[in-house]
């Protein structure tokens, strides 16, 4: 099983400050909310998507394209249904339903939609785990919370390597074949597989906890650290410029 | 009583000048919590040890005796993580271990597991260096060279950004005393280390053990070669003590404890199958995609031709990633192959039909026990069985248990590793397979153990297939052996 | 002596966290409809088995850090909240005082809890923030099914667990 979502290359994003790539996420997940007009949001999704183009490659980005086709279809195809006689449901709350009608909305969710995508998929493409959890740290992420990350990162293939080995060994203890049996059936099946999975990964709790402290966890002693982002020189100047460029975006494309 | 005292008897001692103690142990009782109705049994009673600084010790111990539970107990994570009651006093470098707590031993105590996954905290091999260090509050450059320095010693410069799941068991090994090399504790405990290591490893072992400044605590199982003239004492767990003995005194007494004096339980069996069935492979090919990112190329398992037949006992050898298990795997039908056939008694059968006349024992029988009582365990898959009547399933699963030596109402997680071990047989014994594959079944088991399980299992005359790279245990089993090497399988 | 045990509720929230992960990557029952993932199962079990701040943090995490892996990332922070609270009201609602056996009365409330949370948690949030209400009213029904017939299993699954692996209820926090 593979947990990886880096994708190795060498472009500008690559370089870019991991704490100014985080937090220009967020800020651009929020500026995709703001009272734009439709060219604006879809220059800056065309920006984003050209970026990551360069960046990742295009199968990269065609594949991440595809993983949200479904999705974008449903929107698109149902919205104008959904907006002649869903007025009730609209006032839940979101104030771009209010003001958009019919198909422009449907487009603007769509767009908003493959922005957020994109954004996100890019900062987890271009920057390793490691350094998005020395990012996170520097927005004073707890120490053991990023640690809890690492370690469940650490245990993912190792509990997902076990449990297939567990359900082939169930195959195997099968008297008969499970050709044809009911669902019902199938999901009692799953039960004592499932148990048994878990039984192994619990017994790793004691054993984990035992390394932990026997690795210095615990210590009240401050911890120096091994790796950090000194390597990115300019976290200050990276931050300023994509604050900068969304505040532009923000007053060209603002519906007045 | 200390055991130092008769260290003038023991031939494996060398002479030294007395130091003051690494640990002292005195009166050290020790039970682990029961949480079922059954009480445990305590694994140590009275027992005292001493170690000087400086000292180069070796303490044997038969399978499941303790010998793990007393590294932890050292750790200060035994009773901590693995609740029990235990008595008696430890000093550690003249400091009560009662009075600290684990991450206070770590400039003191290294304990390198006989089980490295456990150990394995990180996502890479330069953090899981690097994590013990940080916690010691070293500067980067201290750090740096430290891990440099472990590394290269340890041949791991190249996989430094590999993840756990990428290293072969001897690499894990490697890993975790690179990690000890890191830290530089002043004492070591090393559980199995030899184990898993090949020759090269194994010898810069012993000469770091040899040469070094450490005192070193070495457990053991079974008494390798390597441990010749190594040790300043050496010391054997029996009867829930420690106890030291003039070595020729000492190694009989540890084989006895092994159960290796007794007769083979296999020489007296006379197997003979109600009717022969016969496992033919001929010409078999079959591609393993490499997990690892080292080694690109695929791996190919050729198997030119092996047969098994009822009533037979056939030995597989080979190192470890020889492709033992490949092959296994394709045999029981759980891989697929690429050219060649699997024939039963003349016809070719697909995986799933292979899957109902080769039973599998994996080498961790945890990951085939589910249920939680050995009498539902038994019993399961006779129940889904239609043709069968809960009478005759109730005498089935009893005359089973009785074979194999099991209680009904046991608890398997809370069993004992031999037992958990006996049960994953008994479960494939009901299953009544016409072939067994037994894989690394003799590890941390006795050969005694072992091959009384082997001998339970084919009582019905069913074929066997034994996977095992030591190569002393083949040799006990007297009949047709295999012997496999980088994927390639031919008769010896 | 040795009261301290900070390590232990991290690595039982870091390995539960993993098991939330794998049960809602790997495990996939094909259905008429696509598939069925479980990680209502392992929420429901952690909530059961273990204290509600463990089944906060490890139902929350594990689904978010699920959705980072397989390539939905701009999922995750829904699903962080949405599965995180259903951890957090199921093990509210059947912790146990002493020994004494869970009513089927409240096993019953907190299946209907942890079937509203999902559903109307995902509705509402996916409304608001990455699709539209109708595409979100589509999903219920099988966020409905999913979560019910993990809740269901994962009922079953601890009952099972505890009897299979007796020590498991010295862990909770």
């Amino acid at each position: 099983m593979t947990i990886n979502t880096f994708v190795a290359g060498k472009g500008l994003l690559y370089r870019f400050d991991p704490r100014a790539k985080l937090l220009t996420v967020m800020l651009l997940c929020i500026w995709f909310f703001l009272p734009v007009s439709l060219v604006g949001l879809y220059t800056v999704v065309g920006l984003l998507v050209l970026v990551g183009a360069i960046n990742t490659g295009f199968s990269h980005i065609a594949k991440t394209f595809l993983s949200i086709l479904p999705m974008l279809l449903f929107m698109v195809l149902f919205m104008p249904f959904n907006v002649r006689d869903g007025e009730s449901l609209i006032t839940i709350g979101s104030f771009t339903l209010i003001t958009a009608e019919g198909l422009e909305q449907a487009v603007r969710l769509a767009g908003r939609f493959i922005g957020i995508t994109y954004a996100c998929t890019l900062l987890f493409a271009t920057t390793v785990m490691q350094e998005v959890m020395l990012a996170l740290r520097a927005f004073h992420l707890p120490y053991k919370a990023g640690l809890v990350v690492t370690l469940a990162f650490t245990y993912i293939p190792f509990i997902a390597e076990s449990f297939s080995q567990i359900a082939e060994s169930h195959s195997l203890r099968e008297a008969e074949s499970d050709q044809g049996k009911r669902i019902i059936q199938r999901l009692k099946d799953l039960v004592p597989t499932l148990t048994s999975a878990l039984v192994f990964a619990l017994r790793s709790i004691p054993n984990l906890a035992m390394s932990l402290e026997l690795r210095g966890f615990g210590s009240e002693q401050k911890r120096s650290s091994f790796k950090d982002l000194s390597s990115y020189r300019h976290p200050y100047t990276h931050t300023l410029l994509s604050c900068i460029m969304l505040v532009v975006f923000w007053v060209l494309f603002r519906v007045q | 009583m200390g055991p130092s005292q008769s260290d003038s008897t023991s031939s494996l001692a060398k002479s030294r000048v007395p130091m003051p103690n690494a640990f002292c142990i005195e009166h050290l009782s020790f039970t682990y919590h029961s949480y079922v109705q059954k009480q445990c049994e305590s694994l140590f009673e009275n027992l005292s040890l001493q170690i000087e600084e400086g000292s180069k010790t070796l303490l044997l111990a038969p399978f499941d005796k303790g010998k793990t539970t007393m590294a932890k107990i050292m750790c200060g994570v035994c009773p901590k993580y693995f609740p029990g009651t235990l008595e008696g006093t430890i000093r550690v470098f003249g400091t009560d271990l009662a009075t600290l707590e684990p991450w206070q031993l770590l400039s003191i105590c290294s304990y390198v597991s006989q089980n490295p996954q456990e150990q394995f905290i990180a996502n890479s091999v330069e953090e899981e260096l690097a994590f013990p260090l940080e916690s010691l509050g070293l500067g980067r450059e201290e750090m740096r060279s430290r891990i440099d320095r472990a590394l290269q010693h340890w041949g791991l410069d190249r996989l430094r950004t590999s993840s756990e799941q990428e290293l072969s068991g001897g690499e894990r090994k490697r890993v975790l005393l690179a990690v000890t090399e890191a830290i530089d504790a002043r004492f070591w405990i090393l559980d199995e280390a030899f184990d898993d290591l090949d020759q090269r490893w194994r010898d810069q072992l012993k000469e770091m053990i040899d040469k070094g400044n450490k005192t070193v605590l070495v457990l053991a199982s079974r008494y390798l070669a390597e441990f010749d003239g190594l040790f300043d004492q050496v010391l054997l767990l029996d009867d829930k003590k420690v106890v030291s003995l003039p070595q020729q005194q000492l190694l009989s007494r540890f084989s006895q404890l092994c159960q290796d004096d007794l007769a083979n339980p296999l020489a007296s069996q006379v197997c003979t199958p109600p009717e022969v069935r016969q496992l033919v492979c001929t010409d078999l090919v079959a591609e393993r995609r490499r997990m690892s990112t080292l080694e690109e190329a695929s791996f190919k398992v050729q198997v030119p031709h092996f047969t098994l037949q009822s009533g037979e006992l056939v030995t597989l050898v080979g190192p470890n990633g020889s492709g033992k298990s490949s092959f296994s795997r394709i045999l029981c039908g759980l891989d697929g192959y690429l050219s060649g056939s699997i024939k039963f008694d003349g016809t070719s059968l697909s995986g799933k039909e292979l899957s109902k006349k080769v039973g599998y024992l994996f080498q961790n029988p945890d990951l085939q026990i589910f249920l939680p009582t050995v009498n539902d365990e038994l019993s399961w898959s006779l129940r889904r069985r239609r043709d069968l009547k809960q009478e005759e399933i109730r005498r089935r699963v009893a005359a089973c248990a009785d074979l194999f030596g099991l209680s009904l109402s046991d608890t398997p997680a809370t069993m004992s590793y031999p037992l958990r071990k006996a049960l994953q047989a008994a479960v494939y014994y009901l299953l009544d397979r016409p072939f067994y594959i037994l894989d690394e079944l003799d590890s941390a088991l006795t050969y005694h153990t072992a091959l009384s399980i082997i001998r339970d299992l084919r009582q019905n005359g069913a074929g066997i297939l034994l996977i095992t790279h030591d190569r002393q245990f083949a040799k006990r089993v007297q009949q047709r052996t295999y012997s496999i090497e980088k994927g390639r399988l031919c008769e010896l | 002596m040795q009261q301290n045990k900070n390590a232990l509720k991290v690595a039982m929230v870091a390995v539960l966290t993993a098991v939330v992960v794998v049960f809602t990557l790997v495990v996939r029952i094909p259905t008429a409809k696509g598939y069925l993932n479980l990680c209502d199962v392992a929420i429901c079990f952690i909530a059961f088995t273990f204290g509600p701040w463990s089944a906060f943090i490890a139902a929350g995490l594990g689904t978010a850090l699920a959705d980072l892996i397989s390539g939905y990332a701009q999922w995750a922070p829904i699903s962080f909240v949405v599965h995180g609270v259903e951890g957090l009201l199921i093990a509210l609602i059947v912790k146990q005082k002493g020994n004494e056996a869970v009513s089927l009365a409240r096993k019953l409330l907190a299946g209907l809890v942890c079937i509203a949370t999902v559903s109307l948690g995902y509705f509402a949030l996916s409304a608001l923030f990455i699709s539209t209400v109708s595409v979100a009213a589509a999903e219920i029904p099988g966020n409905i099914a999913q979560s019910g017939v993990g809740f269901v299993l994962g009922l079953g699954v601890s009952t099972a667990v505890k009897k299979a692996y007796p020590p498991v209820r010295s862990l909770s926090w």
